[in-house]
């Protein structure tokens, strides 16, 4: 039985409670998080120290970073496009902060705010560049990882800002009830404000709507040009959020900590979201399925270390993953397809 | 006279070639020694390996995708083909033959998981980079190989001719190659129509899984080479050759008048793109500038080309209009 | 002598039976109609004859023999082209590698020999009449020259059996007539054509034998044209003898209009177009495929710049650089194109619907719940009878007819007093199509003005209250709609073809 319906007649709502227990069976959501349980369970029985507090804290922490950087990805990939900058606009937003706390004695409340901030101005720049020109968001955001990572090399010298306020260490050191990070708590409460973001304001509507159907959108009355713009400079705040997130980690802002023009972010920026289901195609989120997303991979590495093996095979564990990922979402469509449940 | 002149302009490589030539002249008057035989040896050189990085990604860009793990590819071909000539004492030839099918054969895969499953070239390189790259790097652990027999350093640091590299060689190939492909090839033609046409292409009977894969294989192929390249002019089998191939890859065919979307390409625009970016390079090492100027230069140079090959587009679209 | 027969062939869709038991027999030396108003029946019959779609039940049978094409190309190899409306030429490369595009060598490293090509292709543009070096680039040619193009692809192909969709849409007469010669040729050597067209003028010039399709079944079964007349075809077509609609004709508004163009030019080629809509009022934009109706429709809401003349608004002048000002100033747009340009098909009915009014109801801070939305929206999907089991439910999986229904909703609720509608019958049942008819009359009861666009000239006559004609990117003339078909029909086709005459 499909949804589709005739004109005379309507709909038998038995029959869609099956489909409703089906169509939660195959979300990512459910999956990921019967995943996470698994690995965590089995790593736990199998690997002593897994489950100590200051493991918890770490593995916590990390997830914490890598949900916040898979957030910045997605919050651009809702338009259909991406962002290849975002490991650059991480790191040049910590570099920015670094100065303003170290170099200028700007307290930190104002310099955390002023470094999204221009995370955010970085993130209008790929935008209206994208918007006006009409060229995809790849070559674009290429261009600009190459530019913004140059212009911060250029600026700093590759040196880094290692004479940061006591309390930035601190904050990434602080732990609440002995295991749980401040910094997961920080992107929990992020991942609560951009759920409530998406579903709850004109703007964040705005946002589903223009990445599913541009064109649609605009001709109800949507200002699309502003409002995909809006979805870069999200993307680069919250860019900013991480490189600030991975500086009070190691506490100092250092250039190369995202790798070479920023890419080493660029598998966990893709990997958080794909695994919890945000569409790449654009106009479907999943804040949750991020978050999961980059639970279950966090959870791998650390298991998979503590493990022994090498962390470059760790590397290609993660590519593959994200390869079953891909492959994964393609099979669940198909099935939800032929039970017209899509 | 003027419609002839316009013509000549239509042509993807008359920019790139004269900017390369005006670059040449302006900078040997304020550096003479920019011309001196040696700094054309390094530029030769340089150029030599970055064409033929180029030349695989622009053969992915004519069919419409885009290759994020070709640096990967390069550096894995790179490694085993040091790793084999080392530990097992393979003579140089049959390396170099194991390397160029390693490469064919990542690239191959990687198209037959796109082409199969229909999901996007990018994510599907970009786990293909992951992957290829980790097996990289869980081989070597991070260590160069050393053991690069001295015909191989030959290849990679003599002249053939006066300032000319042998290096240069492999690229006159590949360049002539990949031009023979796209004007007369059977796969070089399909690999345009399904860049410029896929519905057209698929409804005439192109078998485009095959034609994907071909692609791919093919970018697999140019990327060993360049790998292998590199291994003979570092002297060494370095785990990150490739690291910083992605930039350049795009930049070059961009700048060179390729259509991102697919179906257009040009060879010869892409050689001048390559010879823009080294000459640059060169030239900021030449003036003392800071090195890392060289990837703000090169994101620039990617915005430009991409507002120029825009404008044309436009032009191309208005005088279509005008004429229909 | 049968070169393909399409006995009893019935095809559903959930929800949906598209074809139940058609039959259809295409001669050699014969150019055969497909007709049937849109929504018939007829793409889904010619994806069933090229492989797109498998028949449910029935048969095709080429030459005798049993066929079942996989997709296209099996069809194409088994002598069956097809000419679609969208072009599916690579524009870069040459006409010569275009039509021998699948022929270009034996293996993937052979190379093309460019001059057989040229020379090979050379025969086929000449059994065309088409005087052009083979080695031109697509991207040169006309629009018509390109579907001759497109043709000598298909006969490269040894097609006996040759099938143009809407072959005639984008051409100007002439090029049409053109065409047309070539096909009594093509006819005259033994081919079997089938014509899908809207234009009955064009029908009744080339075809000799006509199927028409309504809702999904035979209304006749290859019968020869020269029994028939124009009026019979159309009875078959819409089931019922052009007539007088039961609607009278509405009283006239004498109000000030709401929404006036004056000599108002647009980038995307208006020039000089002057008219008017009162409140109330259903003025009519009637025009064939290429008039640029819908586009000044788009011209209007901002989406091609003004380039002269006025808009003016509740008797004030006004720019318009975008829907969202549009909408600002109470201008709402139904586009023809329900799946591309109207709904957003992957989100939910309520998101849809509401999305117009997003702004409107937000708090100071641009915070809006499901529920505000739901209490603007519910009503109006209430009133307008929209079939679903939840507002949460995906719009995609509505019927086309609910689909519809939502995006005029979405401009109710919003309050337009200007209402734009483009083809609202498009893929839709007759039973919402009659029901849409009386929306439009209610919403034009209540006060707001509507501008409906249609090629369906009985759509036309049955609910505009004054036709405005549109050719050439122009307004050709305006006629008083009193319901009168024959009269109406040809005012409207005179202004059209006046100016061809002329």
């Amino acid at each position: 039985m499909t949804d589709t319906l005739h004109a005379t007649d309507n709909f038998m709502p038995e029959q869609r409670r099956g489909s409703a227990v089906m169509r939660l069976a195959l979300s990512n959501e459910l999956g990921l998080a019967v995943l996470i349980a698994i690995a965590f369970g089995a790593f736990a029985i199998t690997l002593p120290g897994f489950t100590s507090p200051f493991s918890l804290f770490t593995i916590g922490r990390q997830i914490g970073i890598d949900t916040m950087i898979g957030l910045a990805m997605m919050a651009v990939i809702v338009t259909g496009g991406l962002d290849l900058s975002v490991g650059a606009i991480g790191v040049c937003a910590a570099m920015v902060f670094g100065f303003l706390a170290q170099k200028m004695g700007i307290p930190l409340p104002l310099a955390a705010p002023g470094a999204i901030l221009f995370g955010a101005v970085l993130g209008f720049i790929n935008g209206y560049t994208v918007v006006r020109s009409g060229v995809h968001s790849f070559i674009i955001t290429l261009a600009s990882m190459s530019i913004f990572f140059g212009v911060m090399i250029f600026l700093t010298q590759a040196q880094s800002f290692n004479e940061l306020p006591a309390s930035v260490q601190a904050l990434g050191k602080l732990r609440v009830g002995g295991m749980v990070s401040v910094l997961l708590l920080i992107t929990l409460a992020v991942c609560a404000a951009l759920s409530i973001f998406y579903r709850y304001t004109v703007l964040g509507r705005q946002m589903l709507a223009a990445g599913a159907n541009p064109r649609a959108a605009e001709l109800s009355g949507i200002r699309t040009g502003r409002v995909i713009i809006s979805c870069h400079m999200l993307t680069g705040a919250l860019a900013a959020f991480a490189g600030l997130m991975l500086t009070a980690r190691t506490g100092a802002a250092v250039p190369s900590m995202a790798g070479h023009l920023g890419q080493d972010w660029l598998l966990p920026a893709f990997l958080a979201p794909v695994l919890g289901g945000t569409l790449l195609s654009g106009g479907r989120v999943s804040v949750v399925g991020t978050l999961l997303g980059a639970t279950f991979v966090t959870i791998m590495t650390s298991g998979l270390l503590l493990m022994r093996v090498g962390e470059f095979w760790i590397l290609a564990c993660l590519g593959l993953m994200l390869l079953l990922a891909v492959l994964a979402d393609r099979f669940r469509q198909q099935v939800l397809r032929a039970r017209g449940m899509i | 006279m003027a419609l002839s002149f316009t013509r000549i302009f239509d042509n993807d490589w008359v920019g790139p070639g004269l900017v390369s030539l005006a670059a040449i002249i302006g900078i040997s008057i304020f550096q003479p020694s920019f011309l001196s035989p040696f700094n054309i040896f390094v530029l030769l050189s340089a150029i030599s390996v970055n064409m033929v990085i180029a030349l695989g990604q622009l053969v992915i860009i004519a069919i419409g995708q885009m290759n994020l793990a070709l640096g990967a590819f390069g550096g894995l071909v790179a490694i085993c083909f040091v790793a084999i000539m080392e530990l097992y004492g393979v003579p140089p030839i049959l390396a170099t033959v194991i390397g160029l099918a390693i490469g064919a054969l990542a690239g191959g895969l990687t198209g037959f998981v796109i082409a199969r499953t229909g999901i996007s070239a990018f994510i599907i390189t970009l786990a293909g980079l992951q992957i290829f790259k980790g097996i990289n790097l869980g081989i070597t652990e991070a260590q160069p190989f050393y053991g690069v027999p001295q015909s191989v350093k030959d290849f990679g640091n003599l002249s053939m001719l006066g300032p000319i590299p042998w290096l240069v060689l492999p690229m006159i190939i590949a360049s002539l190659g990949m031009w023979y492909l796209f004007a007369r090839l059977r796969i070089g033609r399909y690999i345009l129509a399904i860049g410029g046409n896929r519905t057209a292409a698929e409804l005439s009977g192109i078998n485009v899984t095959a034609t994907i894969i071909w692609a791919h294989a093919i970018s697999g192929l140019l990327a060993a080479i360049a790998g292998m390249m590199l291994v003979a002019r570092l002297q060494i089998g370095q785990p990150t050759i490739g690291d910083d191939w992605l930039i350049s890859s795009f930049a070059a065919p961009v700048i060179g008048g390729a259509v991102l979307a697919g179906g257009h390409v040009s060879v010869a625009g892409t050689f001048f793109g390559v010879v823009i970016i080294a000459i640059i390079t060169q030239a900021l090492v030449l003036f003392a500038i800071d090195p890392f100027v060289v990837q703000i230069v090169l994101g620039g140079l990617i915005l430009w080309a991409v507002g120029i090959n825009r404008l044309r587009e436009l032009r191309v679209a208005k005088f279509n209009a005008r004429t229909a | 002598m049968t070169a393909l027969h399409v006995a009893h062939v019935s095809k559903s869709f959930p929800g949906v039976k598209a074809l139940d038991d058609v039959s259809m027999t295409l001669k050699p030396g014969s150019v055969h109609a497909l007709l049937g108003e849109n929504g018939a029946g007829k793409s889904t019959l010619i994806k069933i004859m090229t492989g797109i779609h498998k028949a449910d039940l029935g048969e095709i049978t080429m030459d005798g023999k049993t066929v079942r094409f996989a997709n296209p190309r099996q069809a194409a190899a088994g002598g069956l082209g097809v000419v679609h409306q969208e072009r599916n030429l690579v524009t870069r490369f040459s006409v010569a590698e275009n039509i021998m595009l699948d022929r270009l060598g034996n293996h993937s490293l052979s190379s093309v020999n460019y001059n057989a090509i040229a020379q090979e292709a050379t025969r086929w543009l000449k059994q065309l009449d088409l005087d052009i070096d083979p080695m031109t680039p697509v991207s040169r040619l006309s629009v018509a020259q390109m579907q001759l193009v497109e043709i000598g692809k298909a006969l490269s192909l040894q097609s006996r059996v040759l099938l143009l969709d809407e072959p005639t849409a984008s051409l100007t007469p002439n090029e049409a007539q053109v065409l047309f010669r070539i096909l009594r040729r093509l006819r005259d050597d033994g081919v079997a054509i089938g014509f899908v067209s809207h234009k009955l003028e064009e029908v009744f010039d080339i075809c000799d034998t006509v199927t028409v399709l309504r809702d999904g079944r035979n209304a006749c079964d290859s019968a020869a044209l020269k029994d028939l007349n124009r009026q019979d075809v159309v009875q078959m077509m819409i089931g019922r003898a052009e007539r007088i609609s039961k609607r009278a004709p509405r009283g006239k508004t004498t109000s000030a209009p709401f929404f006036e163009l004056k000599n108002y030019s647009s980038a995307a080629g208006h020039k000089g177009i002057s008219l008017a809509v009162r409140p109330g009022e259903i003025l009519g934009l009637y025009g064939l495929v290429g008039a640029g109706r819908s586009e000044l429709a788009k011209a209007v809401l901002g989406l091609s710049p003004q380039t002269g003349g006025e808009i003016v608004v509740a008797g004030k002048p006004v720019t318009i650089a975008s829907v969202a000002e549009a909408l600002e100033h109470g201008i709402g747009y139904v586009s023809e194109d329900r799946k591309a340009e109207g709904l957003i098909l992957l989100h939910s009915v309520l998101a849809n619907a509401g999305i117009t009014v997003w702004r409107k109801l937000a708090t100071k801070f641009g915070f809006l719940s499901d529920t505000t939305i739901a209490s603007r929206v519910g009503p109006v999907l209430k009133k307008l009878e929209v079939k679903t089991p939840s507002l949460d439910q995906t719009i995609g999986n509505l019927s086309g007819g609910n689909q519809q229904k939502v995006s005029v909703a979405k401009w109710i609720a919003a309050g337009v007093k200007l209402l734009i509608i483009d083809e609202p019958s498009v893929g839709i049942d007759i039973k919402t199509k009659a029901y849409l008819h009386d929306l439009i009359h209610e919403l034009a009861e209540s006060g707001t003005a509507v501008l409906l666009i249609t090629s369906d000239l009985t759509e036309m006559v049955d609910v505009a209250d004054r036709v405005a004609v549109m050719d050439g990117y122009m307004i050709r003339g305006v006629v008083e709609n009193d319901r009168n078909y024959e009269r109406v029909s040809t005012a409207i086709m005179g202004f059209i073809h006046g100016r061809k005459a002329a």
